[in-house]
């Protein structure tokens, strides 16, 4: 199968079109290494189960027709539902541009914003994707939380898809002062009926001492496209706990890298994903310990339903000299259908002695014996089903760290998990 | 209430009930006997509608329907009441839920409102209290992490709050210590009465002692090859399965 490829020239055209503000030169950074590496293909070993071709002739589509930044319709009623039923203070980029109103709604002293237009940041060389993304930015969001506060920080990313192909970047840098705890939420929505890709990158930094909450809540139409870069900084006995929770998207990749540099760092993370007929999401996460002692520990878990393809990779490098790492992954995958997939695939790599990892990864279907009890009980097959496959995904939706969003999360991992139980495939299952 | 009428039923490649008969009217209470392996739990499992179990030959009629023809959600709603042998474990599917959805099944069946909330969660702790079970067991996972006592005390509450016509209990008596058995014995006790039939299928007579039955049924190799008061139980007790295996090839 040939796989599309970016049309570099077309991305060049639309980039000398936008506004300087300071970002040009790290934009034309990012081009000049996206062209001399183009995007990751299939034989890349980190991409052999994700082909990008949708978002490449999505993005070709686009940048041939003019690559325009601006879709004339926001959002506007999707932004409040979502900002009304979780109480934090929110930040919104919507359709690839920052918010100025909500930027303007922040008062709190703790909380500084800025653009990446008031200091522009030199061009880092990172993923193909990141390049992407700094090449079409048009301006990045900074959020430095520099005491402690008590309400999430949310960053909203919605998109409105038109009648034509879209394409959107969003970029967000968090850093969060020494000793301080601090919450965020990043939130990924999009509506409309045309093709869109939203790509995003988000960094972390942890600072020492600090203790920090993430949730991600990803709820993408499921016609549209997303993937997203996370990069993550721990400092010297900080903490960081994360949540995921991918429910919609076509096609979704996720990467998360963790750097653990510093001793005494402590990161979680839990990662949910929920895929139905047509989907394809993929999470590759990395953690280096690069210093010991410190502790990494996740754990993923999908259910999906008919013919969908899911990906989990974790990855975990203990550099030389990092004794005392603690380092454990599970991934664990309910299939409601034969249709499915999943790759899961832990990875670890030790190059220190005192060290404790672990990993596991399951794959099973739902119980006959749990199912058949329930029956017993009066619930019918769809709601046997239905408790089981909850039960399954209750875990991490429990291990929300985020307790104000906990309700919101609920909620929708509720609605998709009974949208997934009722699609076709399932009425299989059930026959 | 059921007439199970030259019954045969089979898993996998092997037959297991081989033409068994069973009447039982409401008001009784029947103990099903005899060795391992003859068939006692998968008489109780066919009753229930487990779809391992396939049935072949024979008919059971339940109040006078093709019970057969029903699927195991229908024959809880319509009364029948299956106490599992080995009760399984649901992590993440909240005790109190799982009765509360059960409760509810039944009554929607019975064209009854749901339970309200209040009352639901009274009715469970009375419940609870008699059968000695602490009440934090509803918020705990449906028998997660609970031991073999307190997984059938667990099945007596569930049967306690559904009020059954007709409750089968494979072997609930296994495994437990005099004071549970006590309670599940009163939790059995509480249920008799002239509407309501109850089978109970055991390897042992012990039960028996707290629950009289009406009549004993010894069961081998898939037939019912004896069939007697509650002495035949002290009997059995007395000569072993033995000399029922004897009876029946006589």
């Amino acid at each position: 199968m040939k796989q599309a490829s970016l049309s570099i020239e077309s991305l060049r055209e639309v980039v000398r079109r936008l506004p300087d503000n300071g970002l040009t030169s790290s934009r034309e950074a990012a081009i000049a290494h996206l062209g001399e590496h183009g995007l990751p293909t299939l034989r890349d070993e980190d991409w052999k189960y994700t082909d990008l071709s949708p978002l490449i002739e999505i993005s070709n589509r686009w940048l041939t027709a003019g690559g325009r930044q601006q879709p004339s319709e926001l959002p506007r009623e999707r932004i409040a539902d979502i900002t009304s039923s979780i109480d934090a203070i929110w930040l919104v980029i919507a359709n690839g541009t920052i918010d100025a109103r909500s930027i303007a709604t922040v008062t709190h002293k703790g909380i500084e914003i800025s653009r990446f237009s008031d200091a522009p940041p030199p061009f880092a060389v990172s993923r193909p994707l990141a390049d992407l993304n700094a090449a079409l930015l048009q301006d990045g969001l900074r959020i430095r939380v520099n005491v402690s506060i008590e309400k999430p920080v949310g960053i909203l990313i919605v998109d409105r898809a038109g009648e034509s192909a879209a394409v959107t970047q969003s970029c967000v840098e968090i850093q969060v002062a020494s000793g301080v705890s601090a919450e965020f939420i990043e939130y990924h929505a999009s509506d409309g009926d045309g093709d869109h890709y939203a790509n995003s990158v988000l960094s972390i930094g942890v600072g020492d001492g600090a203790d920090a909450k993430h949730v991600r809540i990803q709820n993408r139409s499921l016609r549209h496209v997303q993937t997203g870069q996370t990069s993550i900084a721990l400092g010297r006995d900080s903490r960081l706990r994360i949540a995921s929770y991918d429910l919609g998207g076509r096609l979704i990749r996720n990467d998360i890298d963790i750097d653990l540099s510093e001793p005494g760092a402590d990161v979680g993370f839990d990662g949910l994903y929920l895929a139905g007929d047509g989907q394809h999401i993929d999470n590759h996460t990395r953690v280096d310990h690069r210093v010991g002692p410190a502790t990494s520990s996740q754990e993923y878990r999908g259910i999906l339903n008919g013919n969908c393809r899911c990906v989990w990779n974790g990855k975990a490098i203990v550099h030389q000299g990092a004794d005392g790492t603690d380092a454990s992954q599970a991934n664990h995958n309910l299939l409601l259908s034969d249709k499915a997939e999943i790759d899961t695939k832990p990875e670890l790599e030790i190059y220190a002695d005192e060290v404790k990892c672990s990993h596991g990864t399951t794959v099973g279907q739902i119980d006959k014996n749990a199912l058949f009890y329930l029956r017993a009980r009066g619930l019918d097959k769809r709601h046997a089903t239905q408790v089981l496959t909850h039960a399954f995904a209750a875990d991490i939706v429990l291990r929300v760290p985020v307790t104000g969003v906990k309700d919101a999360v609920t909620a929708i991992v509720e609605s998709r998990l009974a949208e997934l139980i009722e699609e076709d495939a399932a009425a299989d299952l059930l026959s | 209430m059921l007439e199970i009428n030259n019954l045969r039923s089979r898993i996998d490649d092997s037959e297991i009930l081989r033409g068994l008969s069973l009447s039982v009217r409401a008001g009784e209470v029947h103990a099903i006997m005899g060795p391992n392996g003859s068939g006692k739990s998968t008489l109780a499992q066919v009753i229930a509608g487990h779809e391992d179990y396939e049935v072949t030959a024979g008919t059971v009629t339940y109040n006078g329907q093709d019970l057969l023809e029903l699927e195991p959600e229908e024959r809880a709603r319509e009364g029948i009441f299956l106490g599992f042998q080995y009760p399984v474990e649901i992590p993440g599917v909240n005790n109190a839920y799982l009765l509360k959805a059960a409760v509810n099944a039944r009554r929607k069946h019975q064209g009854l409102g749901e339970v309200d909330a209040f009352e639901f969660l009274k009715l469970a702790r009375e419940k609870m209290a008699t059968l000695g079970m602490d009440p934090k067991f509803l918020n705990r996972g449906v028998n997660e992490g609970f031991s073999g006592g307190e997984k059938k005390r667990n099945e007596i509450l569930q049967m306690a709050m559904l009020e059954p016509s007709l409750a089968i209990l494979d072997e609930t008596d296994s495994g437990l210590d005099i004071d549970a058995l006590k309670a599940v014995a009163a939790g059995v006790n509480a249920l008799r009465s002239p509407e309501r039939a109850i089978i109970l299928v055991t390897h042992y007579q012990r039960l028996l002692d707290y629950v009289e039955p009406d009549y004993v049924h010894v069961l081998s190799q898939g037939r019912i090859v004896r069939s007697g008061d509650k002495s035949l139980a002290l009997e059995l007790e007395e000569k072993g399965y033995e000399w029922v295996r004897e009876a029946a090839n006589a």
